[in-house]
């Protein structure tokens, strides 16, 4: 499943809360959500971040790009 | 399930305990190798393409030994692709992920006690690259028998022995493999006070439980804790990440840990384990190894489990005073399996 382009509001609510909701037992999404939850960088570069995550590991994440496209 | 063999064999990649003069062999073969080791026997390997630390505890298939001269663990990266080996002090960790390989993950270790555990230790989680390009690895250590020891580290290419800098595997794999970087851990967390910290701190003064500020030395003391037999277990979106309780000096009210603990993350302490040993073997029989390619375990499992001879399933690594999972972690098992995107921690 493709994931959705950089400027879709998908990101932008995963990095206002959204990846609080997400679920997964992937040892490093669940350390990048904590590292999310405790950053105070703008929201804007969290959800650059979370793209950028996805975009580099869709192929085994498929589980959890489905739950956002869905959302 | 696959077995992950711990000795030498000619059809597989060694991932097993050798004698110096068969290390000495595979080094000047010019298979790139990560090796682990007592401080005398690490000294004795040429300059090669490889990265070593000190241990002299492994865990092998047929149960944990204590290695403290005569021989080295060596694993062969070749099977896991292109490998290029790298030395960065302290303020330059950030790179060990930033220079990391656009498809694969960098193997790192780390002398217990530096510096650089430190800071590795306090920031790996922050580090901008530390998600997109994965590192995995371990601290190394000493023999807990002798009180002089230091742990050191190995750049193979001189070869140059460091006190106080992470030695690195840039592993650089095809665009078709991919890295599954897991853990498993025996603990889960017990049904008591969540703690939460207000730092980032290896020694924290205070923590909050319950909602209420605390003296941590002195809770550990009145919980039974100061022992160290049971982590603290950080809450990562539902990832358990433990930290081991190192010593409480009870005068002082010092205590000091394994891991740092961080803000924002709700701790309580582990469920305590009728059967360590056999926990762990239930943990990793349930755990698929399919692709396993190296793996490390904690000197506390280890030792509070008296894995010294006894088998727990067949994952063959050096046993070390931290791991290393994107970020350091305490009292876990770490491996590394190769295309198995679809299977991550179990």
């Amino acid at each position: 499943m493709a994931i959705p382009l950089p400027t879709s509001p998908c990101w932008q609510k995963l990095a206002n809360g959204g990846l609080a909701a997400l679920r997964t037992n992937n040892v490093a999404t669940q350390m990048l959500i904590k590292r999310m939850e405790r950053s105070t960088a703008p929201a804007a570069q969290k959800a650059a971040e979370i793209h950028e995550y996805y975009a580099k590991w869709e192929r085994s994440l498929a589980d959890e790009i489905v739950q956002f496209n869905r959302g | 399930m696959k077995s992950f063999n711990s000795t030498v064999a000619k059809s597989q990649p060694t991932n097993g305990l050798l004698a110096i003069a068969e290390a000495v062999a595979l080094i000047e073969a010019g298979l790139p190798l990560s090796i682990a080791g007592p401080e005398s026997a690490m000294d004795m390997l040429p300059a090669g393409n490889w990265i070593g630390g000190t241990t002299p505890y492994f865990m092998t298939v047929e149960g944990g030994r204590v290695i403290t001269e005569g021989q080295v663990f060596v694993t062969d990266l070749s099977r896991m692709g292109s490998v290029s080996v790298a030395v960065y002090d302290a303020d330059h960790l950030a790179d060990i992920s930033g220079n990391g390989p656009e498809h694969g993950f960098s193997l790192a270790i780390i002398p217990a006690g530096s510096v650089c555990h430190e800071r590795f230790a306090n920031e790996a989680a922050d580090y901008p690259q530390a998600f997109l390009s994965p590192t995995v690895g371990w601290i190394a250590g000493v023999d807990l028998a002798d009180p002089t020891a230091s742990a050191k580290v190995y750049d193979g290419t001189g070869p140059t022995k460091h006190a106080d800098r992470a030695v690195v595997a840039h592993i650089a794999q095809p665009e078709d493999v991919l890295a599954s970087i897991e853990i498993v851990n025996p603990f889960k967390p017990g049904d008591g006070d969540v703690l939460r910290f207000e730092n980032t701190d290896f020694a924290p003064t205070h923590c909050i439980v319950n909602g209420q500020p605390t003296n941590f030395a002195a809770y550990l003391v009145e919980h039974g804790m100061e022992g160290g037999m049971l982590p603290l277990i950080g809450d990562f979106a539902g990832a358990p990440i433990n930290v081991s309780i190192k010593s409480v000096d009870r005068d002082t009210q010092v205590a000091t840990l394994y891991a740092p603990v961080f803000p924002g993350v709700d701790y309580r302490f582990a469920a305590p384990l009728v059967d360590y040993a056999g926990t762990f073997r239930e943990k990793l029989a349930n755990h698929s190894l399919e692709g396993a390619v190296w793996s490390c375990n904690c000197i506390l499992n280890f030792l509070h489990g008296s894995l010294e001879g006894k088998a727990i399933g067949g994952i063959a690594g050096p046993v070390t005073f931290g791991e290393i999972a994107y970020q350091l972690l305490n009292q876990t098992m770490v491996l590394v399996r190769q295309n198995a995107p679809d299977e991550n921690e179990g």
